[in-house]
């Protein structure tokens, strides 16, 4: 048991076995130069490097924090205003166009602005990674909240219930898978949007990593850069996001059929 | 409120928010009087609007751009069709590419500009590119679900009554892959849109996301937010006008296999 297990664990690796054997025979096969790609073996070699003198670990771990502190922003910013205009239909009404005329512009586009605004720094990439995650948060919990049928409000307030008991007892888990699914819309929006942002305000993180990295024509470390930035999605995706969707929607789920 | 009629207010209700932004954004600037590199005159940017509309310099840009989006868009939906219904109808194919797909997709989009623009250059080829590996995964993965989602019985019932594989491909499961395609397809373009974007900010010297970029680098700020409110206007545009009627449509013609559940 334990081994047909562990080897349907391992037969994952086997599709990346197999493209790495692509990659590599491309590399080497038809010769591409060291400008253009680099051979598996480089990117080992240059994974050791960065990883081992900390570089990676530092530039890994400024990214992730940005998307913590921009994710913790945003929900607490984005689920009370959800809350707001989604209990109140002349809000929602006044407020549903425009909501989805900022998803339209992308966080990414303010970023010339806030460089403006706020030069090169921490800041402008926060301010570009909240806006991206905080748009899908509210227009979730807007959604998720109208989508409550109203007689659980009417049962409750009928039962005496207080302003503060509906929102906690009523609009709070009824709303919650939507506002989840909207957490893991906006982080994969926010994500993009963060390495995008590193790119160019080039203070820290796996964008500025694999930016810099192109200035000199580094293209082991751009690569051991990208798969980092897959790697760590992959994990806060399936690690942190994924449990809490599953989690809600096996408690509070049966509300929204 | 009652000497105001109830359906007027519900009418113009969606207006508000634009209308109290703008008299925030002209009473600020008429008392502060920030720099323009800052903050801009809300004259400057329709003066902005009718410079760049007169030496055709916004055309152009809206046109590379638009340019851009659909050919990237295009390539994107037609492999991540084609590859979807391969992976869709055969199951092993299906699991083996699985984690690959996971792992590109995560990667997918602007994440490739550093390498990729090593290889294409500047320009029109690279943000094709990004926007192809944006969108491609996006429809890729819905279209695998929805072939897979086609109950088999459809399928077979089809077969016995003697149609062909093709016949049966075309009649039963792409129809009823469908709606799952369009709505890869939708969303595949909400994320092309922000990738080009964020691809022409650095990869391109045409296009918005050169335009906004062009214009923190000459300190502009009326620059940018003309093009942000372009680049806004455009994507409402395009999901209002072109994919929710599309969607809309077809659902109602081939919809039954996610319509029938509600009722």
């Amino acid at each position: 048991m334990m081994a047909a297990r562990a080897f349907r664990e391992l037969r994952i690796l086997i599709p990346f076995a197999a493209a790495i054997a692509l990659w590599w025979g491309i590399k080497d096969g038809i010769g591409v130069s060291n400008t253009l790609l680099a051979s598996p073996a480089q990117v080992w070699t240059a994974f050791v490097y960065l990883a081992t003198h900390g570089v990676l670990a530092e530039y890994a771990a400024t990214s992730l924090q940005m998307i913590g502190v921009a994710a913790a922003i945003s929900f607490a910013l984005g689920v009370p205003l959800g809350f707001a205009v989604g209990t109140n239909r002349y809000a929602a009404r006044a407020l549903e166009g425009t909501l989805r005329f900022l998803q339209g512009i992308s966080g990414i586009a303010w970023l010339p602005l806030a460089i403006l605004w706020c030069g090169f720094t921490h800041t402008t990439t926060l301010i570009v990674v909240i806006y991206t995650l905080i748009v899908p948060i509210v227009f979730n919990t807007m959604t998720g909240v109208r989508a409550i049928p109203e007689n659980y409000v009417l049962a409750l307030r009928s039962l005496g219930a207080s302003r503060l008991r509906i929102v906690v007892d009523v609009y709070f888990p009824g709303a919650l898978p939507s506002i989840v699914v909207g957490l893991r819309l906006g982080m994969g929006y926010g994500w993009r949007a963060l390495i995008a942002a590193e790119m160019l305000v080039r203070q820290g993180g796996l964008g500025d990593l694999i930016f810099g990295a192109r200035t000199f024509n580094q293209i082991d470390r751009i690569m051991v850069g990208m798969i980092a930035i897959g790697i760590l999605y992959i994990v806060v995706d399936r690690l942190l996001v994924q449990p809490i969707e599953s989690m809600t929607l096996a408690r509070w789920g049966v509300l929204r059929r | 409120m009652t000497w105001v009629p109830e359906r007027l207010v519900w009418r113009v209700l969606p207006a508000a928010p634009a209308a109290v932004l703008l008299a925030v954004w002209a009473i600020y600037w008429w008392i502060e009087r920030p720099p323009p590199s800052t903050i801009p005159s809300i004259a400057a940017v329709v003066w902005i609007y009718g410079e760049q509309l007169l030496n055709g310099l916004l055309v152009a840009d809206i046109a590379a751009s638009l340019a851009r989006l659909l050919g990237g868009a295009a390539l994107g939906i037609v492999t991540g069709i084609a590859a979807g219904f391969v992976a869709g109808l055969h199951r092993p194919t299906a699991e083996f590419f699985n984690p690959l797909v996971t792992f590109f997709n995560a990667i997918s989009g602007i994440v490739w500009l550093p390498l990729v623009i090593g290889w294409l250059g500047v320009g029109t080829a690279l943000a094709t590119f990004l926007i192809w590996n944006t969108v491609f995964f996006i429809v890729f993965q819905n279209t695998v679900l929805g072939v897979q989602l086609v109950p088999e019985v459809l399928e077979l019932s089809v077969r016995t009554l003697g149609a062909s594989r093709w016949e049966t491909l075309k009649s039963v499961t792409l129809p009823g892959a469908l709606p799952y395609i369009l709505t890869g397809i939708r969303s595949g373009l909400g994320f092309g849109w922000r990738a080009l974007i964020a691809a022409e900010l650095v990869g391109a010297n045409t296009g918005l996301g050169h335009m906004i970029f062009s214009g923190a680098e000459y300190h502009r700020a009326d620059i940018i937010v003309a093009g942000c409110l372009a680049i806004g206007v455009i994507a409402l545009a395009m999901d209002r006008w072109l994919l929710v009627p599309v969607e809309r449509r077809t659902v109602r013609r081939w919809g039954l296999v996610t319509e029938a559940r509600g009722n």
